[in-house]
């Protein structure tokens, strides 16, 4: 089976791999420029994604799809042994020790939704219609692993979360005048929620959101990330300051340089060319992305490619908007680019769930 | 296919496909977006942007926390800081690789040493992070160096705490030693907020209570140009000094065991039966812990490591020895609660002892007569306690050498404690996977064979001998909820009879331990003379080590307060050669407690403080 899907990988998807391999090279050069150890540990975890890429590759999407559930259950289970008895670490808790690594399960989560949602809006492989209770099932199998996630705290992944319900949402279609009662009571009652939502918040992430409001408001405290970010990313130039000229990365100015803010740190190294270059290789990934899905007769190769494109593509867009100060810091890590073992392990396995879809849709 | 199929199926959004499309077209506005914004950054407001990042450059450089100082129990200082300069590189700054070899040149150091000082470090370590070249530079060094730094923003000089011992090497092995920051030091959570270049707790107290020694860095901020040169400073995060630590040794009764202990191989401890605090704890040889401290040459490390006197052992805590007769006081004990000795029975020791067709002899030649158990103790009578070993049988010697704290670690707060062997016949057919011989209880009984036991799990057995089975834990630090006493299962109706007997081995005139003898001071105790190798057989025509030479006892008789354990190796006859090292120790307590309120009169050394570095 593995020499198959092997071939027909490199026959018909060379670019695709060319792509990866190149985006996965850039990676690796920015992180060991921040810190070389940095680079070799994140080369392991490539090694490690590509594994269970490889591994998500060997089982036909319609049997991973069918039980979406078991494996959205196993996830969701693994979210509270996190609660009960996770690693802290930085003020927040969100691994769990397995041996003498830690697994971060929220990012899983992100595959085990997408798995599960496509499962769950289905029947047989025919499109289920839309009705209020399937509406509402979806939405309580997102907001409960995401207030779990939130509640640890990390917003960013409970956000991409409810965006992958979202895409599922948008794809079945909702009727226009139920959006428009949304849309006018929304409004309505928008001071009421944004109360709720606001009292809910921890303190950090509210000053986030204050600096988002005004970012100069206090340059050293409360935008001081988002400040720090745009002025890395402004010095970069035309053609950047090279891979040992990137200063704010040097003096440790920009918190986070390895993780979301890889991308201000890419920018400042290869300047506005680089960052044309990235962009076109991560247009490419979604434009694959929704090519999968369209190209695709099957309804649930369909629904499982476009909650992938939905997670690469809105996680991608909302780290580039955060790191250049278009949105609030809200701690999306950028598919591919961030450091860090989990996150690596899903962008990859999520490239793979596309192959997949494309390998065994065609039999 | 979905709900609103029916009137929107002719529309631009009108199936799943269709919206999948849209959303494809969102990304490509987002990505619009993306690439705008980058533009008006990076190309339309570059300049700003670089001037913003070229001039305003906040340095910020880690200032080091003084470690705590480290007093005995009356607030002598044992350990405390003095001034060290050290180079410091920040990679991230140099400009010219060739930098490091002009400093080098400076300093008078090779350029090669240099680069491996921080090797390590520089690949896990963010470039910004300053990582120390050379430390413990002169003053001449220093002011070659500085001529140069001007040009040279990558380097700074800056002052670094360095531990000072004003005793000397006293307590070398129990104060341990600080050494540099290495890779290793980073994974631990301890450790990950420290600049490089700090020192961390390798051994000992230092290492042990690192936590509490060690303080939080400070950080130095300063504003500077593009070409490194300090425009003003701004607040600076002043550095949280350690905590001190007051230890429960008592300085005069340290020096005295060091000095009696002299350039023999051995160890000596004293402890307060009553709470457990240590008021000694010595090992020789020692090492310099000033000279371990520093960057010391891998020529000099390697010979310490490997040097056949092992001066890096704390024999106190690691050195493990068979007992010898000391043990006999644990096999009384099991006799006494197995019910199969009694006191006034009279024994004959004929000089040999018979087990099969092994003959064991006594350490008299030709016996010690007719006795009983009172002067089989004072005496030491090898027969008596083979005797006695084979009616108890191991696996009643070795419950109550457990009883007793044997076989385990003592808790005691130094790291690295190692803890003797209690071999009964589980431990035998676990570990060798052979049977028990009888030939093997013998020697157990009068503390020898597969019996292993370190100095201070001796001492705290006295411990639980004067204070008739209570037990308590040894330790160093010095806090007022002192450790309690907990009572082991051991009799204490039995404990007036060995104590008697211990009395005897001091106070009678033919007593093994007689040279311990005080006039002023009730010693009670036992001696040791443990063969290291078998004296007889075929190692007879071999040129030997001596043997072990201990003494375990306590005073005063009535009230005890004090337990003095002291080993030497290959020292000879108990009696004579570990005990007057004991006797100088009781001595000296005996003139601190004779003599009320009594901190030393000679002043303290002064303590630098934090404003002097």
């Amino acid at each position: 089976m593995i020499p198959q899907i092997g071939a027909y990988i490199l026959k018909v998807h060379p670019v695709f791999i060319g792509v990866l391999g190149a985006v996965i090279g850039i990676d690796l050069l920015t992180l060991f420029s921040v810190v070389p150890y940095l680079a070799m540990k994140q080369g392991m975890w490539v090694a490690v994604g590509l594994s269970v890429a490889v591994g998500i590759l060997m089982v036909p999407y319609t049997i991973l799809v069918k039980n979406g559930r078991v494996i959205y259950a196993v996830v969701l289970a693994l979210l509270l042994v996190v609660v009960l008895a996770g690693h802290q670490s930085h003020g927040a808790k969100r691994w769990i020790g397995v041996g003498w690594f830690q697994i971060q399960p929220s990012e899983f989560m992100i595959l085990a939704l997408i798995l599960f949602l496509t499962a769950y809006f289905l029947r047989d492989g025919k499109d289920l219609p839309m009705t209020p209770s399937l509406f509402l099932g979806g939405a309580f199998a997102t907001v409960l692993p995401a207030v779990l996630i939130a509640r640890q705290p990390d917003l960013g992944t409970a956000v991409e979360l409810s965006i992958i319900f979202s895409v599922y949402v948008l794809l079945k279609g909702i009727p226009s005048r139920v959006v428009t009662i949304f849309v006018l009571g929304g409004l309505a009652f928008f001071p009421v929620v944004w109360e709720v939502v606001w009292t809910h918040l921890h303190e950090f992430q509210k000053d986030r959101i204050r600096a988002f409001i005004d970012p100069s408001s206090d340059p050293s405290g409360l935008g001081y990330h988002t400040i720090q970010s745009i002025v890395a990313v402004g010095s970069g130039g035309w053609f950047g300051q090279g891979l040992s000229g990137a200063t704010q990365v040097r003096y440790q100015f920009l918190p986070g340089a390895h993780t979301d803010f890889v991308f201000a740190v890419f920018t400042e190294e290869w300047g506005f060319a680089g960052g044309l270059l990235f962009l076109g290789l991560i247009a490419y990934l979604v434009w694959f992305a929704s090519r999968t899905a369209l190209e695709c007769r099957d309804p649930v190769g369909f629904y499982l490619a476009s909650g992938v494109m939905g997670f690469l593509l809105f996680s991608f867009l909302i780290n580039a908007l955060m790191v250049l100060g278009v949105l609030p810091v809200v701690g999306v890590p950028m598919p591919l680019m961030s450091y860090g073992g989990s996150a690596m392990i899903i962008s990859l396995g999520s490239l793979a769930l596309l192959l997949n879809v494309r390998f065994y849709s065609k039999r | 296919m979905a709900l609103d199929s029916r009137s929107l199926k002719k529309s631009l959004l009108g199936t799943p496909r269709a919206r999948l499309r849209g959303l494809l077209f969102l990304f490509w506005v987002g990505l619009s977006v993306v690439i705008i914004r980058l533009y008006v950054i990076q190309v339309i407001k570059h300049g700003h942007y670089l001037a913003l990042a070229r001039e305003n450059i906040v340095k910020s450089t880690p200032i080091p926390p003084l470690r705590g100082e480290i007093t005995d129990r009356n607030g002598v200082v044992l350990v405390h800081n003095g001034p060290n300069f050290a180079l410091f590189e920040v990679r991230g700054e140099v400009r010219d690789p060739r930098e490091i070899s002009w400093v080098a040149t400076d300093l008078g150091i090779p350029v090669d040493r240099l680069r491996r000082s921080f090797r390590n470090l520089g690949f896990v370590l963010p470039p910004h992070v300053p990582l120390p070249l050379a430390t413990g530079l002169s003053m001449a060094q220093v002011g070659r160096v500085n001529m140069d730094l001007y040009r040279l923003p990558g380097f700074f000089i800056q002052v670094m705490p360095k531990r000072i011992y004003p005793e000397n090497n006293l307590a070398a092995h129990l104060l341990g030693y600080v050494g540099s920051f290495t890779t290793d030091d980073l994974k631990s959570s301890l450790y990950r907020h420290l600049p490089p270049g700090t020192g961390v707790g390798k051994s000992g107290i230092e290492k042990e209570y690192d936590a509490l020694l060690q303080g939080t860095p400070g950080l130095r901020r300063q504003l500077v140009n593009s070409h490194g040169t300090m425009i003003k400073n701004l607040k600076n995060k002043p550095p949280g000094e350690g905590q001190s630590l007051r230890l429960t040794i008592d300085v005069r009764l340290q020096s005295v065991a060091e000095r009696m202990l002299g350039a023999r191989r051995g160890a000596v401890v004293a402890l307060d039966p009553r709470n457990g605090e240590i008021l000694a704890l010595a090992s020789h040889p020692a090492y310099s812990p000033g000279e371990l401290s520093q960057a010391m040459s891998t020529a000099r490390w390697n010979a310490l490591v490997r040097a056949p006197e092992h001066p890096l052992t704390d024999r106190a805590i690691q050195g493990l020895y068979p007992p010898g007769s000391v043990f006999k006081i644990v096999t009384t004990m099991a006799g006494l609660m197995e019910h199969k000795l009694d006191p006034e029975k009279s024994f004959r020791c004929g000089g040999t002892f018979r087990v099969g067709s092994v003959i064991f002899h006594d350490w008299k030649k030709g016996g010690h007569g007719t006795i009983h158990l009172h002067k089989a103790i004072e005496q030491s009578c090898d027969i008596f306690f083979y005797t006695l070993g084979m009616k108890v049988g191991p696996d009643a010697i070795a419950r109550v050498s457990r009883l007793f704290g044997l076989g385990s670690k003592t808790g005691i707060d130094l790291p690295a404690e190692l803890s003797g062997t209690v071999p009964d016949r589980a431990w035998k057919k676990k570990y060798l996977h052979a049977p028990w011989y009888p030939g093997e209880t013998p020697p157990m009984a009068i503390g020898q064979g597969f019996l292993t036991v370190t100095p201070l799990e001796m001492a705290r057995l006295m411990g639980v001998v004067a204070m008739d089975g209570k037990i308590a834990t040894p330790h160093l630090r010095l806090d007022e909820s002192s450790k309690m006493l907990v009572s082991t299962s051991l009799p204490v109706q039995d404990f007036p009879i060995v104590k008697a007997d211990l009395r005897d081995v001091v106070a009678a005139p033919h007593g093994t331990g007689h040279p311990v003898n005080l006039s002023f001071f009730a010693v009670a105790g036992k001696t040791g003379t443990a063969q290291v190798v078998s004296n007889r057989g075929a190692n007879k025509l071999i040129k030997r080590p001596r043997a072990d030479s201990w003494f375990v006892g306590f005073g005063p008789f009535e009230a005890p307060s004090i337990v003095v354990s002291v080993l030497i190796e290959n020292g000879g006859d108990g009696g004579d050669v570990a005990g007057p090292v004991a006797r100088e120790i009781f001595r000296m307590y005996y003139v601190i407690h004779a003599t009320p309120s009594s901190p030393r009169t000679t002043s303290p050394p002064v303590a630098t403080s934090g404003s002097s570095l």
